[in-house]
């Protein structure tokens, strides 16, 4: 097991009735992510992450460390979209997706390498990822993006 | 593919995030997570007036829920705390109701709160 560096650590989880195909492509795909993560078009190749705003600004971007789908990936994270946080320095996104009985998987989000991004972890800790992960969740279990709350 | 087995399967969640919640120690040992995050069992249970396995079946109920998320760091087990099944109780259950006239009141309950 790796070590986990427990403050400049976050954890999130989630069941989700999907295929890991499913979950996949709704992880790596523009026209999926604008429908859930905050109206970003994020694109994610072996290579390479990206992310866009709906007006075409970059969010973020950031090399793929990761690629093994449908299981795995691993990105740079930089917060392009808020001036504050652009300067910070880089952390890292863990996507993992583990097939479950009933036809459920589990899909366990990690932000970490946080320490030299606490804005950035704080930004993510409130209505971040977890608007992301019910939305995403919503999506693909009913195919209706949330009704946005706020 | 809003199904009924959906729906079951959905009422089975909510009722163990329910049960979960339920109980003081429980919800006093999320807000310490809240505080601060990735603590170990020695450390949360520094802060309750319970024995160590008492902390350990409370927390075993809190990570069947889905509402902490446990990872081995060395010898430590870290326990995070995962709001994301809240949040799906939010979506689905409080939304209905906060718009409006329940909101204000709650809104009213804070600031009065606050004052005193």
């Amino acid at each position: 097991m790796t070590s986990v560096d427990a403050g400049s650590t976050q954890i999130y989880q989630v069941f989700i009735k999907a295929s890991p195909e499913q979950i996949w492509e709704a992880i790596i795909k523009p026209e999926f992510t604008s429908r859930y993560f905050h109206n970003a078009r994020i694109e994610n190749t072996a290579e390479w992450h990206t992310s866009h705003g709906p007006d075409g600004s970059l969010w973020g971007d950031g090399p793929v460390l990761e690629f093994d789908p449908p299981h795995r990936l691993v990105h740079e994270w930089r917060s392009l979209y808020d001036p504050d946080l652009a300067d910070e320095e880089p952390s890292r996104v863990t996507w993992e997706i583990e097939p479950q009985e009933g036809g459920y998987c589990r899909l366990t989000l990690t932000h970490d390498r946080l320490e030299g991004a606490p804005k950035t972890a704080e930004s993510v800790a409130g209505e971040g990822w977890m608007f992301v992960l019910s939305g995403l969740k919503t999506l693909l279990e009913t195919g209706e993006p949330l009704r946005k709350t706020s | 593919m809003t199904t009924w087995s959906l729906i079951l399967e959905r009422v089975v969640d909510d009722d163990r995030v329910f049960k979960a919640l339920a109980d003081p120690t429980r919800r006093q040992l999320l807000d310490r997570l809240f505080e601060r995050d990735g603590r170990t069992l020695t450390d949360l249970e520094s802060g309750v007036e319970m024995t160590r396995f008492g902390v350990m079946k409370h927390l075993r109920v809190l990570e069947d829920a889905g509402l902490i998320v446990t990872r081995r760091s060395g010898r430590e087990k870290l326990h995070f705390l995962n709001p994301v099944p809240i949040r799906l109780i939010h979506d689905r259950w409080i939304d209905k109701y906060t718009e409006g006239p329940a909101s204000m009141l709650a809104e009213l309950k804070y600031r009065l709160e606050d004052e005193q």
